[in-house]
């Protein structure tokens, strides 16, 4: 019988350990630790206790971005979560061609979020593809401000991210669509179905989870978003910064030699618990839905 | 017992993490002296900007003739690329590793000063003040540290440029630009209503400098808070304000960065801009057909003065050498063979005599840079050294948000000097 040391269990998670608290445990202690200090990055560090979020709370900069964050998530979620479904139900067939289509729709997820937003800067600007058009058809006498008017510029960067973010949940869509099995179509048409009957009744069930692993995936992102709003106002987050999302905040007080990292950290905590409500609240509305 | 290690568990995280906070002071190790004394010899670092490789061979001939002339000295350079170099210093400031010698503009220097990290060149070399010029001197002058903090190295200014080519078309005369914001306006009117407003000569919206310029007092006199919030800096923004309610600006100077007029410009969209002295330079390579065309002129009121300069690490253990190092790089001979290579202008009183920056070639390129160095004697820096990022980006919106309409010019400058003022206390 060998005899177990009471360190073998502590050995081989060791290394799991350590990673977990050098690359997640402190980083998130020491933004905790950072966000109740007026650190810099030269020094400074002493503790200001609640000051930061006291600060936070009534800084009208922060309520303008996450007045913007909420209003991404409200216009992306049912977008994202329904539209790569449907297209995936589309190039879901086997048809002659499909994977032209499916290559297709999936192109824009490759393309760096920062070129994608540049290219669309340069259609959307003032002198762009589409206010030349529209003046040369003589539709328009002024461009029409998609790139300097606060909420045109955020539907721009809404149409951006969902524009992007289509063909890569239509590629989560599609292998969960591969596991909905097709016997069960088959009976339902059987039995008189139709399409829409069919979609409702065995399609939706058949990819609860993965609608909801997408809402939470859209949630996270639609809250964090920076590169789509950063290219599009050129770094300045709209006249008066009214576009600014909390991450663009975040960079905006953390970069450089007099970066105000206590307070960056002190939104960054704000952020994450702006973040995780809603994916609670989704988590609970699967469980009901569930039961 | 489990309790016991989850405490002592939590106790050494939490010492770690304050550890971990940036607490650690930039002490003097010389206990705040400045006079540098010894032999100059022995190894000395120092770190340059985005130099290489375009000026390698200047500045390691620079260096190699220091060398020659201090046979006990080994230099040692660093370059740096241009993306990232602010955090590079931050890194090196905050581990005690920079160098002896290190390239800081003004505004990367105060934050060091404030932690002490940087020597009193003045006090080392009380020359200084005699042989550079007092602009660039100035610089590094900074308001509750007396001292002076850098060598300055290199200067450049504004100048305006204008399509001649536009302005004729429209019937202006590019001989006779606008040299007021009135006339500004009044000939941006004209070009927006003979071309339709297609084009634009108003290309910018104003900043901080503007406000300098127009006699606004930016900060207090001891550095500790803004106070451009002036009914005289609001009328200013009016003016603006129904400049661009009458589409004399394009809508897209609301979201423009550092250039974006420049690239206007260059793009043919906008008649007028301004840039460095070495301006048509760049346009040649973006625009060759444009280039010829520009037409430089004067900025109008006080030029902005940009400098760069050397600065000596006060953790130096070879501060003699590190001394003679910046000034050596910095000194007439040497500034005006860099000069000679890429268009700046040099920071020394003796280069003021230099033909090759006061006679123009009869270029358009060669009247920019004359125009560019007589410039610099009345050239001034307009944005104070305690502007950080994110005050500029907050200026720059409330500025934004007062043209566009969005709110009153007087609530748009309240709000950003209460909201700097906040940054610059903590």
């Amino acid at each position: 019988m060998t005899h177990r040391r009471w360190y073998t269990p502590w050995l081989l998670v060791g290394p799991a350990v350590l990673w977990l608290a050098v690359f997640n445990l402190w980083p998130t202690a020491n933004t905790v630790v950072l966000s109740l200090t007026d650190a810099r990055p030269l020094g400074g560090g002493h503790f200001t206790g609640l000051a930061n979020f006291r600060r936070a709370l009534t800084d009208e900069q922060l309520v303008d971005a996450l007045v913007n964050s909420i209003v991404y998530l409200v216009v992306c979620l049912p977008l994202l979560t329904l539209l790569p479904l449907l297209l995936a139900l589309l190039v879901e067939r086997k048809l002659p061609g499909i994977t032209a289509f499916r290559t297709a729709f999936y192109t824009p997820v490759i393309a760096s979020a920062v070129v994608v937003a540049l290219i669309w800067g340069w259609v959307l600007d003032d002198r762009g593809l589409v206010n030349g058009l529209a003046q040369e058809l003589g539709a328009i006498t002024r461009p029409v401000p998609f790139l300097t008017d606060r909420w045109l510029l955020l539907l721009s960067a809404i149409g951006l991210t969902v524009w992007k973010g289509l063909g890569y949940y239509m590629v989560i869509y599609l292998s969960a669509l591969g596991n909905v099995g097709r016997e069960l179509h088959e009976a339902a048409a059987v039995d008189g179905a139709s399409v829409l009957r069919r979609f409702w009744h065995v399609t939706l069930p058949g990819v609860r989870s993965t609608m909801l692993l997408v809402s939470v995936l859209i949630s996270v992102s639609a809250l964090r978003v920076f590169s789509e709003l950063y290219v599009l106002s050129d770094g300045t987050g709209g006249p008066g910064g009214r576009d600014m999302s909390v991450v663009m905040l975040i960079q905006m007080y953390s970069r450089g030699f007099t970066g105000h990292l206590g307070y960056a950290s002190a939104l960054s905590l704000l952020l994450l618990a702006v973040t995780v409500g809603p994916m609670l609240l989704l988590l609970r509305f699967d469980r009901r839905a569930a039961r | 017992m489990r309790r016991y290690w989850a405490r002592l568990a939590a106790a050494a995280l939490a010492v770690a993490t304050l550890a971990g906070c940036g607490l650690g002071g930039g002490g003097s190790p010389d206990g705040g002296s400045t006079a540098v004394g010894g032999e100059v010899k022995g190894k000395v670092s120092l770190q340059t900007w985005a130099l290489k490789p375009k000026f390698t061979d200047y500045l390691q001939g620079v260096i190699h003739a220091f060398e020659k002339e201090h046979p006990g000295v080994q230099v040692e350079w660093l370059d740096q690329p241009g993306d990232g170099y602010a955090e590079k210093v931050i890194s090196q400031a905050a581990a005690g590793t920079l160098p002896d010698v290190v390239n800081l503009p003004p505004d990367f220097a105060l934050p060091l000063v404030k932690r002490d990290m940087l020597l009193d060149v003045a006090g080392a070399d009380p020359k200084l003040a005699e042989e550079y010029v007092a602009g660039g001197v100035d610089a590094y002058r900074f308001a509750g540290h007396p001292g002076t903090y850098g060598y300055p190295w290199y200067l450049n200014t504004d100048v305006n440029y204008w399509n001649g080519d536009l302005l004729t078309r429209y019937g202006l005369d590019p001989r006779k630009p606008p040299t007021t914001l009135d006339e500004l306006i009044t000939q941006a009117r004209t070009v927006k209503e003979r071309s339709g407003g297609t084009v634009h000569l108003m290309s910018r919206k104003p900043g901080l400098g503007d406000l300098a310029d127009a006699g606004v007092p930016l900060m207090s006199a001891d550095g500790r808070g803004f106070t451009f919030n002036t009914p005289e800096a609001a009328a200013l923004l009016d003016r603006y304000r129904d400049a661009f309610k009458e589409g004399l600006l394009p809508q897209d100077v609301l979201t423009d960065k550092y250039a974006g007029n420049a690239k206007l410009f260059t793009s043919g969209a906008a008649a007028w801009t301004t840039g460095g002295g070495n301006f048509i330079t760049g346009l040649a390579t973006d625009n060759p057909s444009l280039a010829p065309k520009a037409v430089p002129s004067p900025a109008m009121g006080t030029p902005p003065l940009y400098v760069q300069g050397l600065s000596v690490a006060r953790s130096s253990p070879n501060k003699a050498a590190a001394v003679a190092l910046a000034r050596w790089v910095t000194n007439a001979e040497n500034q005006a063979a860099f000069a000679h290579l890429t268009s700046i202008f040099p920071s020394t009183r003796a280069s003021a005599q230099d033909p090759y920056f006061s006679r123009s070639d009869g270029t358009n390129a060669g009247d920019a840079k004359v125009i560019a160095f007589t410039s610099l004697a009345k050239a001034r820096v307009l944005q104070p050294v305690q502007v950080d990022g994110a005050m500029s980006d907050i200026v720059n919106q409330q500025i934004a948000l007062a043209i566009s309409g969005g709110t009153t010019s007087r609530q748009a400058l309240d709000t950003a000097v209460a909201r700097c003022n906040q940054l610059l206390k903590g």
